[in-house]
């Protein structure tokens, strides 16, 4: 066969390669022209979010839209697939500012990570409205990031609330269990700070076991179920967040303790409140983020417009119980 | 029959190189931003890693492996990086000892391959998992970060304009190409996965030069892994999840035959390209990155296929 033909050959299959490429562009072009009618006067504001496989993120998304639509701004919405990945999300940030986007809402995956390129927007002049995790301090600085604003919960604060209500519906007695989070992000480091010094003046709770299960539900399961088996004494549990929190719910019910093991979570997840209906959960802290999806982006449509926004915007915490969830 | 072979793979490179201009052209057409020095730029920095992992992932599968551990490597080479760094171990001590770390995986790989006589892909399976594990223990599952100015520059370094995450791409090509292309070494890694029995027989050291190809793969993600560090000043000990899939992804639709004894270092480049290409292009169309993935799956599927019929053909 001559090197022609196995060139053309190659040529015509990249180009089969290629449709979907082609389907997926079309697809979002229709998007884009519904959305956006190319006038060039509406202000285009991305949002790069940590994952759109959780529903959390997935209410802060649209609440973000509800803002960009009464707004009439364009709003781009992108993640990373997995929502450890920095470096994926980086390059998305570094792609998006090639596109002209006048300002950057960001959930950064790594607070300290994520400071290079911020500094990279920093220096196209895109204000910077970060959402939920927040930047670490002496990272930003490094990289001369300029930041206008943070929106998010108070982590601290609501990891207090689940500590307080574990000993109010304990009567003060727990040998408690924890989930955490990813171990070094800020957000579930704080919850966890907020939750030990809620605890800490209780001498009748005991913290028995702590270990991460990386904000995922199978984790949660099966970490929770080896706790179980190292520590069978354990009567309550606090996850840093529902997905690890349901994990340990099956868990519990695979061991037949249901009731008997007080479970607290933390993001108030639709399949959470179901779980503390049932008895399954006695509750879990509700962050709203629907509201910082929606305050992150009227955040940054005011800084492109110059107006002056406070530097730290927090979205209330609230505690969903049994009695008062409904 | 040997400059026939030569034209063929020739042949297939220009193919894969005329996809990655096919791509770019349909992007350049469908939107303004993608066709700019500093986006092109953004494209090549942002391709760089996963092109140095891939440079050492050709050496593997060239010679009838594969090496599944890379992106943990990367992880535990970080890792021991920024711990030099931290303790005031000084750069250059920093960098050789993350070389030396990878390096001395790569090493166990290949020496659990040959004197193990264990499958590639269980061998490095394993050591996908140890060395995560390592990487996870010392650090105590935190990323370890904030180092000075000086070793940023290697990822925000821009000498000549051009990122020095690029340069040190090229330089690593290049020197692989020399391993790869004009030295006896490169040419028994050819034969070996051709046919490692014939090779053996003609009195190829097998075992010696396929530990080789190991050890280069783990060099590659220590290289790797000092870029990486370096662009988010921090070194993480979960990075690099997935990133033996991206690696094997770009060496495969540069052509490079997963059953061994065939392929090149500048497809491996190529296809890191057309993967970064891609993920850029479909970024600057506000694809999202559930298409992401779906179009990609395709074109590694196809590149692959692609391969299979023209082999076929050839027969």
């Amino acid at each position: 066969m001559s090197s022609r033909t196995l060139v053309s050959r190659r040529v015509i299959t990249i180009a089969i390669a290629l449709t979907p490429l082609a389907l997926a562009t079309t697809v979002t072009g229709c998007n884009r022209q519904t959305t956006g009618t190319g006038d060039a006067s509406r202000p285009r504001i991305a949002f790069v979010m940590k994952t759109l496989n959780h529903p959390f993120f997935l209410d802060m998304k649209r609440g973000a839209e509800e803002a960009a639509s009464r707004l009439n701004v364009e709003l781009v919405v992108q993640a990373a697939e997995r929502e450890l990945d920095v470096e994926k999300q980086t390059q998305i940030i570094e792609n998006l500012i090639q596109t002209g986007i006048q300002a950057l809402c960001v959930t950064p995956s790594g607070s300290k990570e994520i400071a290079s390129v911020l500094g990279k927007a920093t220096r196209a002049n895109i204000p910077i409205v970060v959402a939920d995790t927040r930047l670490d301090q002496a990272a930003a600085a490094a990289a001369n990031v300029k930041f206008g604003t943070f929106v998010g919960s108070d982590n601290y604060e609501g990891g207090r609330l689940a500590g307080q209500f574990m000993v109010q519906a304990t009567g003060g007695q727990a040998k408690v269990a924890i989930l955490e989070g990813i171990p070094g992000h800020e957000t579930g480091d704080s919850r966890l700070r907020g939750f030990r010094d809620a605890v800490a003046s209780s001498p009748g709770i005991t913290i028995v076991a702590s270990q991460p299960a990386n904000w995922e539900r199978d984790q949660g399961f099966t970490v929770f179920q080896n706790m179980l088996q190292a520590h069978p004494e354990v009567d309550a549990l606090f996850a840093a967040s529902d997905l690890m929190a349901l994990g340990a719910v099956e868990a519990i019910a695979a061991a037949n303790r249901t009731g008997k093991v007080r479970v607290i979570g933390f993001d108030a997840l639709d399949d959470a409140r179901k779980a503390i209906d049932a008895g399954r959960m006695l509750g879990s802290v509700a962050q709203s983020p629907h509201d910082m999806g929606k305050l992150s982006v009227e955040s940054a449509y005011k800084l492109i417009r110059g107006e002056s926004v406070p530097a730290d915007q927090k979205v209330p915490i609230t505690l969903v119980t049994k009695t008062e969830g409904r | 029959m040997n400059t026939g072979k030569a034209r063929s793979t020739s042949a297939r490179q220009l193919g894969t190189l005329l996809g990655l201009l096919v791509l770019c052209c349909v992007l350049w057409i469908l939107t303004p931003h993608f066709l700019t020095v500093s986006n092109l730029l953004n494209v090549l920095e942002q391709s760089a890693i996963n092109a140095i992992v891939a440079a050492g992932m050709t050496f593997a599968i060239i010679s009838g492996g594969i090496d599944l551990s890379v992106g943990s490597v990367l992880a535990l080479s970080g890792i021991v990086l920024a711990s030099v760094l931290q303790a005031g171990g000084g750069l250059p001590l920093a960098v050789v000892l993350a070389l030396a770390t990878a390096a001395a995986c790569g090493l166990l790989n290949g020496v659990l391959v040959t004197l193990g006589r264990l499958p590639p892909f269980i061998a490095t399976l394993g050591m996908m998992s140890v060395a995560r594990g390592l990487a996870l223990i010392w650090a105590e599952g935190r990323p370890i970060s904030g180092f000075e100015e000086s070793f940023r520059l290697i990822a925000t370094g821009r000498p000549l304009g051009i990122p020095s995450p690029v340069l040190i791409t090229l330089v690593v090509y290049g020197l692989a190409h020399v391993a790869l292309a004009h030295s006896v070494f490169g040419r028994s890694v050819y034969a070996i996965g051709g046919n490692e029995e014939a090779s053996r027989l003609s009195g190829v050291p097998v075992r010696w030069h396929k530990t080789g190809a190991y050890v280069v793969c783990g060099l590659s993600s220590g290289v790797a892994a000092v870029v990486l560090t370096a662009r988010l000043n921090s070194a993480q000990p979960t990075a690099g999840i997935m990133y033996e899939l991206d690696a094997i992804a770009a060496t495969v639709i540069g052509g490079t035959s997963l059953f061994g004894g065939e392929g090149t270092l500048v497809g491996a480049l190529i296809g890191a390209l057309i993967m970064g290409v891609l993920r850029n292009g479909l970024n600057l169309l506000d694809v999202s990155s559930f298409v992401q993935q779906l179009v990609i799956g395709i074109v590694i599927i196809a590149a692959v296929l692609i391969d299979t019929a023209l082999k076929r053909g050839r027969r």
